[in-house]
């Protein structure tokens, strides 16, 4: 059987294929990208193109995300955001009780699991802050590339501000003392971990998963081990969501017997 | 003459003294709480404090309350000094313990002391005893009606349960009403067989849409832990008054609870658990234990204030619920 995911986030489109169980192709294209190279409105509702992108051929179809009320693929499952990242980490880690931190394009979710059930949340709301927008905003002043930025966590310098676009003002005004740059990257690094950290006290247990695109953020993972927990990577964080969907159609064809 | 209880107590005394008993903590969540509440933070009662404490203090200050009996050991050990508020106000507040230890003799001093201050003698609390056991029965089968032929709602099989503390002080309107109520749900369709079934345990709660919301999201409540222990509905008709109330497993250890959920997750056949803690409730500390003992998903609500879910409160179910039907599917 050949299972397709699709999760679609603000910044990017993440696909993810298995035949019966095994992953044979990936894809994560730019969100705007995706809707104005693959999709097209029929009668208000958005049609996406999947032969386009060399997926044609598939059985089943379920796809969750940011974008999620607007996708219509004839016979596709639309599920819940918070389920398809918790399928995407039961079957990538095999761990049934943890707390899964996804920090996406645009926000960032803490979901505690038990038993492989959601038992409680927190996300943020609207502002972006805690999210790799902010990431991709101070690397674009830095001036440098955001995986460049990412590889900095040695001696970070104080960003205080809670809002990203003062905290822009504050980099500038680091930037203008000669501050190397190494630890301006590391202290923005460190400012997007200092706003998630609190909200990630309150969910903590045994075992921490980290998804979504900004887990491979080498400083980020740096200051999670640091606060002495056990964090686990999984094979493909950017993809969690996607494979979760495909995850749940295996379940729901009694392909998996919960794992 | 109204005497007000802090939870269930043996109620039996009480009708047989020809009194009626008034659970303070139902007029709390049924009525104006806002106004109980305020009433007892403006005495000095501290903010981070149950609010079913503040909330059944003002009861019995603001409405038409002549006697307490005071539960001190097996509930709430905040009740000790809510007592002491009480009498420094000059409320008459009679003492009620379920031994810890369980002691036969012990639950004998116990009940002695009830029967002693209502000046009633043990015959006529069995008479009593034997008069409740019908309608004990009778909420048993509407309990039933919940989970064996899945007509009743949770939230009916939780007020009908919660409400055996003191027979809404009239146990012959209760028990018409009751009946009426029966008539009405025996006459419905079940609810669908993939509905999600679970289990509420611990302490009633005090977020009043919180039956309704598990039903919103296709799931139902059919098994009601602390309400169906109200109910004495397991004893049989010569069970003696002192065993009765040993048997009663709300007020003793967490291990006899564990083993009735336990059966009753087996019986009921139930996908999951919620369970319900007070914010700054000791009973929150059990939770610790429950999650370890329980094979099924335990899903822990805290509460605080008699109010509606919150938005969080209502994602966290629709998200528990969601999953438990992958699974049942």
């Amino acid at each position: 059987m050949k299972q397709l995911g699709i999760d679609i986030g603000s910044r990017a489109v993440k696909i993810a294929c298995f035949k019966d169980d095994i992953l044979i192709k990936t894809e994560i294209i730019s969100t705007m990208k995706f809707y104005r190279d693959f999709s097209k409105m029929i009668d208000g509702e958005i049609h996406i193109n999947l032969s386009q992108l060399g997926l044609s051929d598939y059985d089943n179809i379920i796809s969750t995300g940011y974008g999620r009320n607007n996708l219509q693929i004839a016979g596709a499952l639309i599920i819940n955001e918070l389920k398809a990242h918790v399928y995407g980490a039961l079957c990538q880690t095999g761990e049934e009780d943890f707390t899964l931190l996804d920090i996406g394009g645009q926000d960032f979710k803490i979901i505690k699991v038990e038993k492989g059930i959601i038992t409680d949340m927190l996300l943020n709301d609207k502002c972006a802050a805690s999210s790799g927008r902010y990431l991709e905003n101070m690397s674009n002043i830095l001036e440098i590339p955001l995986d460049d930025l990412m590889k900095h966590y040695e001696n970070p310098v104080n960003l205080n501000s809670t809002c990203a676009v003062f905290g822009e003002s504050e980099l500038i005004g680091e930037i203008a003392q000669g501050t190397p740059l190494s630890q301006l990257a590391a202290g923005i690094n460190y400012a997007l971990f200092k706003r998630i950290q609190p909200q990630l006290q309150k969910l903590r247990g045994r075992l921490l998963i980290l998804a979504g695109g900004v887990a491979e953020n080498e400083a980020i993972i740096h200051f999670l081990q640091q606060e002495d927990k056990h964090v686990i990577i999984p094979k493909y964080p950017q993809l969690n969501g996607a494979i979760g969907c495909c995850y749940l159609g295996f379940l729901k064809k009694g392909m998996k017997n919960n794992e | 003459m109204k005497v007000g209880i802090t939870t269930t107590v043996p109620v039996e005394v009480l009708y047989a003294a020809g009194v009626t008993p008034v659970d303070l903590n139902n007029i709390f969540v049924l009525g104006n709480s806002t106004k109980y509440m305020n009433y007892s933070e403006i005495e000095g009662f501290p903010r981070n404090l149950c609010a079913c404490i503040k909330g059944i203090y003002g009861v019995a200050m603001l409405e038409d309350i002549d006697y307490i009996v005071g539960v001190t050991e097996g509930d709430c050990s905040n009740t000790k000094s809510l007592i002491e508020v009480w009498r420094s106000k000059g409320k008459k507040v009679i003492l009620f313990g379920f031994p810890q230890k369980k002691q036969y003799q012990s639950m004998i001093e116990e009940i002695n002391h009830l029967m002693d201050h209502f000046n009633v003698r043990l015959e006529a609390v069995d008479d009593m005893k034997r008069e409740l056991y019908p309608i004990r029965q009778r909420v048993k089968y509407l309990d039933e009606l919940t989970w064996k032929t899945n007509q009743a709602t949770g939230f009916e099989n939780h007020l009908w349960q919660v409400s055996c503390s003191d027979f809404n002080g009239d146990p012959k309107v209760f028990l018409n009403e009751l009946e009426e109520a029966i008539q009405d749900i025996e006459g419905r369709k079940p609810f669908p067989s993939n509905e999600i079934r679970l289990g509420y345990i611990g302490v009633p709660p005090n977020i009043s849409d919180l039956y309704h919301l598990v039903e919103e999201n296709g799931g139902r409540i059919v098994f009601n832990e602390v309400q169906r222990a109200f109910t004495m509905a397991k004893e049989t008709i010569d069970t003696n008054i002192f065993n009765m109330y040993l048997n009663f497993t709300y007020p003793y250890d967490l291990q006899g609870r564990l083993t009735e959920i336990k059966e009753e997750i087996n019986n009921r056949r139930l996908d999951g658990i919620i369970h319900y803690t007070q914010s700054f409730c000791h009973r929150g500390i059990e939770d610790i234990i429950i999650k370890k003992s329980l094979k099924v998903p335990v899903l822990t609500i805290e509460g605080d204030y008699p109010e509606k879910g919150d938005a969080r409160t209502k994602l966290r179910l629709e998200s528990f619920i969601d999953m438990l039907k992958d699974l049942k599917e």
